[in-house]
């Protein structure tokens, strides 16, 4: 899982479980009905971010399928897959 | 008798001495193979093993015998046959082959090209008696699974490019997530060296994974669809549980159906019943957290400040409205207090008191009036009644009867003895009617 974390940040920014755990936090914080009205609408704004974390994390992508060969040099390369798919 | 002909004489064909045409063994050999080779060739020999040899060199050589007749048969290393490791003496197998000589010994044989396993649950046989070895060495070990990531963005994927179990994962995959990058190493996964190809493929993903790459591949998918025992069984070799157990990067098995157990299954980190489940379980993380993300999105719009702002300005108004409305019943109760306390006011008011009073005092008058009234009557009666008797007890009765009475005329006593009286002694008598004032003589 930490390899995840890493990787995670070596695409920039806060991990997304990080990002997920403190959105969850923030919007616990502003369902309780004691939290003052200008904390509020500071959470409000940093939880909108962090949703935009989240979803940029989890963004729909096209599904990236590569082939991976060995050539007769014994070199390594990647091409589209020719997959039969219905 | 003529002569017969021997059946030996071939007359013209073989003319004496000149005619005789001798072979060295080689030549008759050679001669005899290419014969045996022209009119046999190509067949399928079904048989028991027998007196069965491994080389060091990788090639094989038995006998295949029945009930009567025996068959040399040599299988080289080069074959690719599935079952090669389970051949054992007393296995029945179909072979197919060519039928030859070996021109060193002079001994014609079968070369094996192809090898089916006969008889009932020699493949389970073979599963039992790998697993268990594979078990003693500790490839099944459950300390040595490891977890699998969470989010994971680049898997390997191990798989037949044209099967049906590419087609489920992608199909799983895209719906669930889509951002997930696939790298696939493509292999057969059944006929023969189709095992090799699926460890060549682990092991080439593995050689991947070692390059210096932006993203590393989290895991690795082996995978393939349903079908007969025989044809899931390159995920039941050997090479193929090597590879994975050697695999640096954790390995999903899903092979066949919910029913079929692989060896492939045992070694892995995680098994997975089907190729779909598979794709389920490596997408989980991404899936969940993407509905987790919606539903914390949807707690966050229902906690919106505005909506608090909403909320708070109907408060207000309805804070408005109580106010308002408990000032107005402020003063009715108090309006109400006030005509209560003006009532019961006018109700103890002095005129009122008085007039009671007077009319207490007015009864009481009366009460009184009567009272003495009454009393009146009473003490007149009475007096009456006392007079009557009076005049009963007094001396008027007696009087008038005849009788007097006398007394000293100074003092007013009554005389009751003669001898009392003194001679000359002023005397008052009273009669019924009047008085006489007399002196005494004697």
């Amino acid at each position: 899982m930490s390899k995840t974390v890493r990787a995670d940040v070596s695409k920039g920014g806060l991990p997304f479980e990080e990002a997920l755990k403190k959105l969850e936090g923030v919007v616990e914080a502003m369902e309780s009905d004691d939290l003052p009205l200008e904390m509020l609408l500071a959470r409000y704004e940093e939880g909108s971010k962090l949703v935009k974390i989240c979803q940029e994390k989890l963004a729909e992508a096209e599904l990236k399928i590569q082939q991976l060969e060995k050539t007769a040099s014994g070199e390594m390369k990647l091409r589209p897959a020719d997959v039969s798919e219905d | 008798m003529s002569k017969s002909k021997s059946q030996w004489d071939f007359g013209e064909l073989f003319p004496a001495e000149q005619a005789r045409k001798v072979l060295s063994v080689s030549e008759l050999t050679a001669q005899v193979r290419s014969l045996i080779e022209k009119q046999v060739g190509s067949v399928w020999v079904t048989g028991e093993v027998t007196n069965l040899r491994a080389q060091s060199s990788g090639h094989m050589y038995f006998t295949l015998r029945d009930a009567a007749s025996q068959l040399s048969c040599v299988l080289f290393s080069r074959e690719k046959v599935p079952h090669r490791g389970l051949l054992a003496d007393g296995q029945k197998v179909l072979l197919q082959g060519d039928v030859t000589v070996y021109e060193a010994r002079g001994q014609y044989q079968l070369i094996v090209r192809a090898v089916e396993l006969q008889g009932v649950g020699a493949l389970q046989v073979a599963f039992e008696k790998l697993k268990q070895k594979l078990a003693a060495e500790g490839l099944f070990a459950p300390e040595r699974k490891r977890p699998l990531p969470k989010y994971p963005q680049r898997i390997g994927l191990v798989t037949s490019p044209t099967g049906a179990a590419i087609r489920d994962v992608l199909h799983v995959v895209r719906r669930r997530n889509p951002g997930l990058e696939i790298i696939l190493a493509p292999c057969r996964v059944q006929g023969d060296g189709a095992a090799a190809e699926i460890a060549a493929a682990i092991r080439l993903l593995n050689e991947f994974n070692h390059q210096p790459s932006t993203l590393n591949l989290q895991l690795i998918l082996v995978t393939r669809g349903g079908g007969s025992l025989e044809d899931l069984w390159a995920f039941n070799e050997e090479i193929v549980a090597r590879a994975i157990f050697e695999s640096a990067i954790p390995v999903v098995s899903a092979v066949g159906h919910e029913i079929d157990f692989t060896i492939s299954d045992f070694v892995a980190d995680v098994r997975a019943a089907t190729p779909s489940a598979a794709a389920e379980i490596i997408t989980e993380g991404v899936f969940a957290s993407r509905q987790f993300v919606q539903s914390l999105m949807r707690r966050m719009m229902q906690a919106h400040p505005r909506k608090r702002l909403d909320e708070s300005f109907q408060r207000l108004d309805d804070l408005q409205v109580g106010l308002l409305c408990h000032g107005r019943q402020g003063v009715r109760e108090r309006q109400i207090a006030c005509q209560n306390l003006a009532l019961r006011l006018r109700q103890v008011r002095p005129k009122q008191l008085l007039k009671q009073r007077r009319e207490l005092l007015q009864m009481n008058r009366q009460r009184l009036r009567e009272l003495a009234r009454v009393r009146f009557k009473d003490l007149k009666n009475n007096l009456a009644a006392t007079e009557t008797r009076l005049r009963l007890l007094g001396p008027e009765q007696v009087l008038s009867r005849g009788y007097s009475i006398t007394m000293d005329a100074v003092t007013g006593k009554v005389l009751r003895e003669a001898a009392k009286v003194n001679a000359g002694q002023k005397l008052k008598t009273r009669l019924a009617k009047g008085e006489i004032l007399s002196r005494a003589v004697k």
